[in-house]
């Protein structure tokens, strides 16, 4: 979304859109709100991933790995050492930061696929520190938290996710925002033109694992349970595909990919007409159909509906090879 | 043209780099674990096993080469495919086809699934879309196969019967059976039979230059598009060869997330070799299984946990030395 | 009104008719009770890398159909939802939520796995729903009983099975020297502890202990080092795929000790494809609990076993031993499910479960189904059988487990 220019449209929609989130648990069941809560989780993960690989260009496969390390904070935190649920979301936030600028800094050695790959090792890596201390993490079989109701979950969730929304907004508008994108566009440009490049892909990797590390917390909070297997590489996989799903580059895209991915599935595994054998088939035909019709996301279909900003230089080329092709 | 083609890849990309420094390295490994072998037989002993499963890695590494040559694309669902062949081959073994006419048959039907696969799938999405909605489509062909496997086949592990009957050799203290030969050779004999093809055909030629130029190409009469699809099905077929290897040996079971593990250190592999090399990937792969049993073994602190992150530490490390991995070259990068 | 506000109200708009569609549903008097159908349902792995237990409630639901086709429980029918959970506890959590809260079963039978049932146990006790007859062998489930009432397992714990061998190691296999291959957390942890208590004095005899981690198929490196410790017997405590990759290689490198498998992975299944894939797998040891199919094909309960199977889960294995664990759960089920009473509640239920004293005929003959409202392991006994000309024949005396 490149508006420099608040539009009242684009203000009117987000105030409508913000009004639905709202007042919608009132006509929800328990179980729908926590459902929704889990939206909300993706909703934040995405838009953190969208800051790193959307606007800044670097392509990450491992946020779930930033989840994990917020979501473990929040549970060590409360489980073991007594703190209440909502302070530890800003603890997980710092350490989602020094996560991300420790990943961030030899990312910058790496480009297109050789970073995908650090990130794909980090994915991994995450979940096997885990085990691998048990007495600090609870090992595979983990830590059971306190449970809340649909709606406790529901307000926290998309509240801090509100939170989010302004922040990722107020950045990506402004200068930081500008030189993010200018390193995806083309680095050399942006180095000639005084951005340091060290230093905002650093920042744009530390920002971006804070913001997952927060959507872990809420993650925890929402499954009351956390273990290895819940930040597995599928996650990290699943974060991406809601990503350019809801169109990369875009803030309001990364609603459409957070209820995809985490409504899509459910509906189909509850469902009557498939078989449980089959969820994963038709799921990942819709995700190819998905990217054969709509390849640069939900988010331009919606942009050509209500005619929003002008018709923007699309921001999925995220190039996977080195440059110079 | 093939020189053209060949002065194009030159110019392109590759800027002569310092060109001893691998080999020599690459060297000093090899007369590490030779004497290491020759003064225990443990050693000797996870070596060898470390180069059988390096040898299944290898296979899938140079698939993902294959593919991410022609096109760019990280192929996510490259261990998933060779799953959905390996089974194909159980169904016909199933159906009373001994083992080689059906290892036969599985390859032609991997090379026709491959070239499907790119022309439905992954064709229609680079047309419209860009790298990493390819990358997606692949994400999303992934968590396609794996599921179909499960929906025809049935989750349970199946046995699946080995080409060689299991001989055992015994040297010195160690033990490889047959098929772990076989499968470091098999995977090597695939390298070379591909590089003989890039190099000697025309097909091969016309599949090289597609990569490089595909605009002069399609000038020279080339049909682009179609060689897409050939490097997908071409890639399938060692998919199918990794699948049906990795199931021969004892670690690995006939199941739908059987191939999983493998393509994580196929992915580090084709890395650390340089994604443009397939002897890279190879010897990457071998490197990787060697390193992989030898910390497990001889580095304490390395618990079982911790096993996959160290390899890819050491990995990175790799990487940060050399970004474009061993056999890879420098690129020039274009404002 | 401009073309772009009219967009924005029909999403609105669009959206709030979409909540709408899920309002709040009357709840009854004892949820998933009706008067023909009782409503359960559970979360396993029928996809991922657990999926190879997916057998298992399909054979529960099999059962389940067998005694629907003869009238059911007190003239009510069961219906038993499934739902794939892929052996992540983010995905147990919602689903399990989705059976009570909107599937509104009577109970919650069967769930697979230890961390998907620790994730749900806080919130189905909270609610009084009945976790029953989990499908792990942790000892929390018996245990932890006064703190979690709803909750309650079925098999024998793994503690208890390896203190079997360790008892047996200790008294006849008194040159033991014992090499230890065991999964690096708490499952294979809880199987080493049992080991240890049951050698008492012998576990000096432990010369190496090795682990993996559960994303680890290839165990040979682990293997080698066990052999080269000079073990002579084989304490393999591991899942599936390692035991057989484990029995496979011991047996590649020359090594034949005797080898103590433990019984979530000594199915005869398992058994066959590794001796097909060359393991020498004659003699080993493990320890059971239900109902020999294999070796008494004539008895009444084979016969139906078979029989329940060929009609209601077709294309199952009858030597699978998961689908006779299936079977004898279901069986359990349906015993407490008519024990409490014309009109269940879930008390009534948990109330059951806790005075059961009943001969499971899928069970093996002299071990017992037994619980008091203190004593909450229902199955509490195994014998030892070993593997000759192809399958599994029990030896010796039955175990129970002293408390």
């Amino acid at each position: 979304m490149r508006l420099r220019r608040v539009t009242a449209a684009s203000v009117a929609v987000t105030v409508v859109i913000a009004a639905v989130i709202a007042l919608l648990p009132l006509t929800l069941s328990n179980y729908h709100r926590a459902t929704g809560a889990s939206v909300a989780v993706f909703f934040i993960a995405i838009l953190a991933l969208n800051i790193v690989t959307g606007y800044t260009g670097q392509i990450s496969i491992g946020h779930g790995a930033f989840m994990a390390v917020g979501g473990y904070t929040t549970a060590i935190l409360t489980h073991d050492h007594g703190w209440s649920d909502l302070p530890t979301l800003p603890a997980a936030a710092v350490v989602g930061f020094v996560a991300g600028v420790i990943v961030g800094l030899p990312a910058l050695r790496f480009h297109g696929v050789y970073l995908a790959l650090t990130t794909f090792a980090v994915a991994l890596a995450v979940p096997q520190l885990a085990k691998n201390y048990p007495n600090f993490t609870g090992g595979t079989e983990g830590l059971a938290l306190p449970t809340h109701s649909g709606l406790w979950l529901y307000e926290v969730g998309w509240a801090v996710a509100g939170v989010m929304f302004v922040i990722a907004w107020f950045l990506l508008r402004g200068r930081t925002g500008r030189a993010f994108r200018a390193v995806r566009d083309s680095e050399v440009a942006a180095a000639s033109s005084g951005v340091t490049l060290a230093v905002y892909k650093t920042v744009a990797f530390g920002i971006s694992a804070a913001m997952a590390g927060v959507a872990g917390s809420v993650y925890v909070l929402v499954n009351n349970f956390v273990n290895p297997d819940v930040f597995g590489l599928t996650l990290s996989l699943y974060i991406l595909i809601g990503a350019v799903v809801g169109g990369l580059g875009s803030l309001w895209g990364v609603l459409v990919g957070a209820a995809f991915i985490q409504l899509l599935p459910i509906a189909l595994t509850t469902s009557h007409i498939s078989s449980s054998q089959s969820v994963p088939v038709i799921f990942g035909a819709v995700v190819i159909g998905v990217m054969a019709l709509l390849p640069l996301g939900a988010a331009n279909l919606l942009r050509v509906a209500l005619h929003f900003g002008s018709q923007s230089r699309q921001s999925s080329d995220i190039h996977l090879g080195t440059e110079g092709r | 043209m093939t020189a053209v083609v060949a002065a194009l890849e030159r110019r392109l990309w590759f800027r002569p780099s310092t060109s001893w420094i691998v080999p020599a390295a690459l060297v000093g490994v090899a007369v590490f674990l030779v004497v290491g072998s020759l003064r225990s037989s443990l050693f000797a002993q996870q070596t060898i096993s470390g180069l059988a499963n390096g040898g299944i890695y290898a296979s899938l590494a140079v698939a993902l080469v294959l593919i991410y040559r022609a096109t760019e694309v990280i192929n996510f669902a490259q261990g998933a495919l060779a799953t959905f062949t390996t089974y194909v081959a159980w169904q016909l073994m199933a159906w009373g086809l001994s083992y080689w006419p059906a290892f036969a048959c599985t390859l032609g039907i991997a090379f026709a699934g491959g070239f499907l696969v790119e022309l439905v799938a992954i064709r229609p999405v680079e047309r419209r879309g860009s790298q990493i909605t390819a990358v997606i489509a692949a994400i999303g062909l992934l968590i396609l196969v794996e599921g179909s496997v499960g929906w025809i086949w049935g989750n349970q592990v199946k046995f699946m019967p080995a080409p060689f009957p299991s001989h055992i050799y015994n040297v010195g203290g160690v033990a490889f059976s047959r098929q772990d030969l076989s499968t470091i050779g098999i995977s090597i004999a695939a390298v070379l039979v591909l590089w003989l093809f890039f190099r000697f055909t025309k097909v091969g030629l016309a599949m090289r230059a597609a990569a490089v130029r595909p605009q002069a190409a399609r000038l020279v009469g080339v049909r682009v598009s179609w060689m897409l699809s050939f490097g997908w099905g071409l890639a399938a077929v060692l998919g199918a060869v990794a699948g049906m290897m990795a199931a021969a040996s004892p670690s690995v079971l006939l199941q739908p997330s059987m191939m999983d593990g493998i393509l994580i250190y196929a992915f580090a592999a084709a890395v650390v070799g340089g994604l443009e090399s397939a002897a890279g990937a190879v010897i990457g792969a071998l490197l990787i299984g060697v390193l992989l049993n030898l910390l497990g073994s001889y580095v304490s602190w390395v618990t079982p946990q911790l096993l996959l992150p160290v390899a890819f530490v050491v990995m990175l490390i790799v990487l940060l030395v050399k970004p474009s991995g061993l056999f890879g070259r420098t690129r020039v990068r274009r404002v | 009104m401009t073309r772009r506000m009219k967009g924005a109200l029909v999403l609105a708009v669009l959206a709030i008719v979409v909540a709408a569609g899920s309002a709040f549903a009357a709840s009854t008097a004892t949820p998933g009770v009706t008067r023909s159908t009782i409503k359960i349902g559970g979360t396993f792995p029928l996809t991922g890398p657990a999926a190879l237990y997916s057998v298992i409630p399909k054979a529960e639901n099999a059962y389940f159909q067998y005694v629907n086709a003869r009238g059911g429980v007190n003239g009510r029918k069961i219906n038993f939802k499934v739902y794939d959970d892929g052996y992540n506890p983010a995905n147990t959590v919602p689903l399990t939520k989705k059976l009570v809260e909107q599937d509104k079963v009577f109970a919650v039978y069967g769930s697979l796995g230890t961390a998907p049932t620790l994730a749900t146990r806080d919130y189905l006790n909270k609610a009084k729903v009945p976790q029953v007859l989990v499908a792990t062998g942790d000892s929390y489930w018996g245990a932890q009983y006064k703190r979690y009432p709803w909750t309650i397992g079925f098999q024998p714990d793994y503690p208890g099975e390896s203190r079997v061998y360790g008892e047996f190691i200790k008294s006849k296999v008194p040159q033991a020297k014992i090499g230890v291959l065991m999964q690096d957390d708490a499952y294979g942890q809880n199987y080493y502890n049992g080991l240890i208590q049951g050698l008492g004095a012998a576990k000096s005899k432990i010369v190496d202990v090795e682990k993996y981690d559960a994303t680890q198929t290839d165990v040979s490196q682990q293997v080698v080092k066990l052999k080269a410790a000079g073990a002579n017997v084989f304490a393999l405590f591991a899942l599936p795929t390692q035991t057989i990759t484990a029995l496979v290689v011991a047996t590649k490198v020359g090594w034949h000790p005797v080898t103590f498998i433990n019984n979530v992975s000594s199915s005869p299944t398992f058994m066959a494809i590794a001796q097909k894939s060359g393991a020498d797998v004659t003699n080993d040891i493990t320890a059971t609990y239900v109902n020999d199919v294999w070796n008494n094909p004539d008895t009444a309960s084979a016969k139906l076993y078979k029989t329940i199977l060929a009609k209601y889960d077709k294309g199952a294995d009858p030597l699978d031993a998961n689908n006779v664990y299936g079977v004898a759960s279901a069986w359990t089920f349906v015993k407490a499910l008519s024990m409490a009473g014309k009109n269940p509640t879930r008390a009534s239920l948990m109330n059951a479960f806790t005075h059961l004293n009943a001969k499971n005929p899928f069970l093996y003959p002299g071990v017992s189904l037994a619980t008091t409202p203190t004593e909450r392991f229902p199955i509490d006994q195994q014998i030892l059988e070993q593997y000759k000309n192809g399958g599994w024949h029990p030896f010796g005396r039955i175990f129970s487990k002293a408390r």
